[in-house]
């Protein structure tokens, strides 16, 4: 009887609690515009700004000095192909240069005037390409038109270029046949962009907007003081618990509709990746949500008003996704941002959810990074007990001072 | 008599100098912060290049041929082979777990087929669901095995008494050679580090301005900020922002250094030009900042629309997707950011520094940015007279 009136002071408790976090978030204008904001607006401006995708159509310029059919036709090839379109095949080098200093075209390809010649003479014929690397799609798209305009382009001329063989052997070589390469893209064969980038941003949106929102609660209840109406049942770090524990139940409903609608809806919306199991998703969020909020409210030894969260946190969601290991591979980073990588829950979480949604990966292909998940879960949560009793301690300490200090004056 | 040292400018400069070291925060925001950017920056790529990339090879057919080309694929120094699996399966595990990036198979009998003038197949996978890597692995595979595909004629050819140069002549007559100007080995660092130093360092920039006005309009100390200077609002604005631009061109120069001078990361131009861009643009931020701190000038609110202002510019600087090519209202608004315009200007100046003449259009759009906050001074000076964004939570 004693065990079940205990459990159920405790719940009541932890209701209160809850209702209270939810009138917090409800009435405060800037946490719901960090929500709406961060969530919704910046959730579909994202993918609106990324859903052209691939580079198509960049514009090159041919300097051609051979002037013959067949350079002709190899500039028509250039020009069919996708990643690029021939701005001009019509002006010299100096003049290709210039327009390459305005940015009107991203490459130079340079036709030699021995071209067609040398050909004809049985001999290499080289183009040289001149690509900007300003940004390395740019490069990769001029890349990949030429050496694939070059590949159709001597597919169809060997034929014409058996003459130089002695006629007795040519019999013999055309047995042989080479070897075929073939080429597999295994996801995201669009090679879009934004399909590779855009999973990944809308899980750092959810750990940032979350973040963010937790530092400036709990910042606010430091500036107010109202931090102290949690030691109106003591500070014990069961009672602490019990406040981490409603508060995080706060932040996991919320996030939870936020989550069908970034990771659930948008990918239907925009047509990204979507290849993940939705129960093995769910699997995956419960840790993720759990450790941002336990890490948010650890954090807030750090935050004493609430506008410097913001400030402390906005500045790093580019480098987030830089350290999840999305853009630049984990292996190649020094030892220390290795270490980085499974100290926020944002890494491991956004480089999990990639290979769930984007790779069609189980469960146990995630291990790793859902085992470092649940771990921070467990740190995170013993820190932010410490940390709140330490901030309501020193809330009530201060506030102490200064009335003993006016008890004193009075007297 | 207004002496030197009861000017208005001088009194709101010295208020702003207590008020900075008065707090620990502006230390941790003003300093630590970007310091700790270039570091992370200047470190976050290792070496900048992509080598050693793990992969795996499947090798099914066990001959000298098939080991020869896994020994070939081995000293490629993008690939560092970290596994040869036995079968297909396992090694599309192991890239769903991203143990490695990509796989080779060489499949059964291929040795047999090759010599006996069959077909012969070389399958390479790869994914571009981390899409900078899969560019790496396709670009090298395919570098690797466009040539060896045609080693069975050669062989042939050579064995006749050909030699080897003309049946390669005759087998790939129009060849190409490849320059990526500027950024030769394709060096990740640096591509990315200059730009997305200033992206970070820019967001901060803009929280700061933000945080340093509003925090005046939310702690009631604004009409005792206006009366320092005298009820003109740009003194007070220029004598509040001053120590921070100071600091903040001071990290920048720095970071310049750091980066063009320790990590020997190229440019065309001097350091001069360099730094003056810095300059201009930390200024044309910190204006972007009370631009949009003046249209509505309550710190709860503005403050997380700017840090969502600030995230845009990574994306609109159009260093990682080129911004042309987004929808053209995406790139229209581009231009509204002053990071988009400091690295128009500064990839001017490392790639070529082809000259002023290419870069007014950009370097006049940063000039401005103070001028359209000079505009808004006047709504901020009523807004914070007015008493009425106080309370605004």
């Amino acid at each position: 009887m004693k065990i079940l009136n205990n459990m159920k002071s405790n719940l009541k408790d932890i209701a209160e609690l809850i209702s209270r976090e939810f009138r917090t978030i409800a009435t405060s204008y800037s946490i719901l515009l960090v929500l709406i904001g961060g969530i919704f607006i910046y959730g579909l401006l994202y993918n609106y700004m990324y859903q052209p995708n691939v580079i198509r159509n960049a514009p090159v310029v041919v300097v051609d000095k051979s002037n013959s059919s067949l350079s002709r036709e190899y500039t028509r090839l250039i020009d069919a192909a996708p990643q690029v379109t021939v701005y001009s095949n019509e002006v010299d080098f100096i003049a290709a240069k210039e327009l390459m200093k305005r940015n009107e075209v991203v490459g130079i390809v340079y036709i030699p005037k021995d071209f067609d010649t040398r050909v004809k003479r049985g001999e290499e014929s080289i183009f040289i390409t001149y690509g900007v690397t300003e940004a390395f799609l740019y490069y990769s798209a001029l890349q990949e038109a030429s050496s694939g305009a070059m590949l159709e382009l001597d597919g169809r001329h060997r034929a014409d270029m058996v003459v130089f063989l002695p006629a007795n052997d040519v019999q013999q070589i055309a047995q042989s046949s080479p070897i075929t390469i073939s080429e597999n893209i295994l996801y995201n064969h669009t090679e879009g962009y934004g399909n590779y980038l855009i999973p990944a941003v809308l899980m750092v949106i959810i750990f940032q907007t979350l973040f963010m929102v937790i530092g400036m609660i709990s910042g606010k209840e430091r500036e107010s003081r109202s931090i102290r109406l949690f030691a109106e049942k003591g500070t014990s770090l069961s009672r602490v618990s019990r406040i981490i524990i409603s508060k995080t139940f706060v932040y996991c409903i919320l996030y939870a509709v936020f989550c069908l609608f970034l990771l659930g809806l948008l990918p239907v919306i925009f047509d990204l990746p979507n290849l993940g199991n939705v129960y093995e998703i769910v699997m995956l969020l419960t840790p993720y949500l759990l450790s941002i909020s336990f890490l948010g409210l650890s954090a807030s030894i750090f935050f004493t008003d609430s506008e410097t969260p913001i400030l402390m946190i906005a500045f790093f969601s580019v480098g987030l996704v830089f350290l999840s290991g999305i853009s630049y591979p984990l292996e190649l980073m020094p030892w220390y941002w290795q270490a980085a990588h499974y100290v926020i829950p944002a890494a491991p979480g956004t480089l999990a959810f990639v290979k769930l949604n984007c790779m069609g990966a189980s469960l146990a292909d995630i291990q790793t990074e859902y085992i470092t998940l649940w771990i921070q879960c467990g740190v995170y949560f013993i820190l932010a007990c410490l940390t709140y009793q330490y901030n309501i301690k020193k809330a009530i300490r201060s506030t102490d001072l200064i009335k003993n200090a006016n008890h004193d004056y009075n007297n | 008599m207004i002496s030197k040292n009861n000017s208005p400018f001088y009194l709101v400069l010295k208020r702003e100098l207590i008020r900075m070291t008065s707090r620990k925060l502006y230390l941790g925001i003003c300093i630590v912060l970007p310091l700790f950017c270039i570091f992370f920056m200047a470190t976050i790529f290792g070496t900048g290049q992509m080598e050693n990339i793990p992969i795996g090879i499947i090798d099914l057919d066990q001959t000298s041929t098939s080991r020869n080309i896994s020994r070939t694929v081995s000293t490629v120094p993008t690939f560092k082979v970290t596994k040869h699996y036995t079968d297909i399966e396992s090694a599309r595990k192991a890239t769903q777990q991203t143990k490695i990036y990509g796989y080779l198979v060489i499949p059964n009998n291929f040795e047999a087929d090759v010599m006996a003038g069959r077909q012969a197949t070389l399958s390479y996978y790869y994914h571009y669901a981390l899409l900078s890597v899969g560019t790496e692995i396709y670009g090298a595979f395919e570098s690797l095995l466009e040539p060896l595909s045609m080693t069975p004629i050669v062989t042939e050819a050579m064995a006749l008494g050909i030699s080897e140069n003309q049946i390669t002549n005759v087998l790939v007559p129009v060849n190409t050679q490849t320059h990526p100007l500027y950024n030769s080995g394709l060096d990740y660092s640096i591509y990315l580090t200059n730009p997305f130093f200033f992206i970070l360092f820019q967001v901060i920039i803009l929280l700061v301005t933000v945080y340093i006005v509003g925090s005046e309009i939310k702690f009631r100390t604004a009409t005792q900020w206006l009366e320092t200077a005298n009820m003109n609002m740009f003194t007070a604005i220029v004598g509040k922002l001053l120590p921070y631009t100071v600091i903040f061109c001071i990290i920048g120069i720095f970071a310049n250094y750091i980066l063009f001078g320790v990590m020997d990361i190229p440019f065309s131009c001097g350091f001069l030009p360099l730094n003056i861009t810095t300059i201009i643009f930390i200024i044309a931020t910190q204006a972007f900042g009370v631009f949009l701190f003046s249209l509505f000038p309550a710190i709860g609110i503005v403050i997380s629309v700017v840090s969502m202002v600030g995230s845009l510019g990574a994306t609109l600087s159009g260093i990682t997707f080129p911004v042309p090519f987004m929808y053209s209202a995406v790139y229209y608004c581009s231009f509204l950011f002053p990071v988009r315009h400091f690295v128009e200007i500064n990839q001017n100046l490392l790639y070529g520094n082809y000259g002023f003449a290419y870069t007014w259009q950009n370097v006049s759009a940063l000039f401005i940015f103070p001028l359209v906050a000079l505009l808004m001074l006047p709504h901020l000076k009523n807004a914070i007279l007015s008493h009425k964004y106080e309370d605004i939570e």
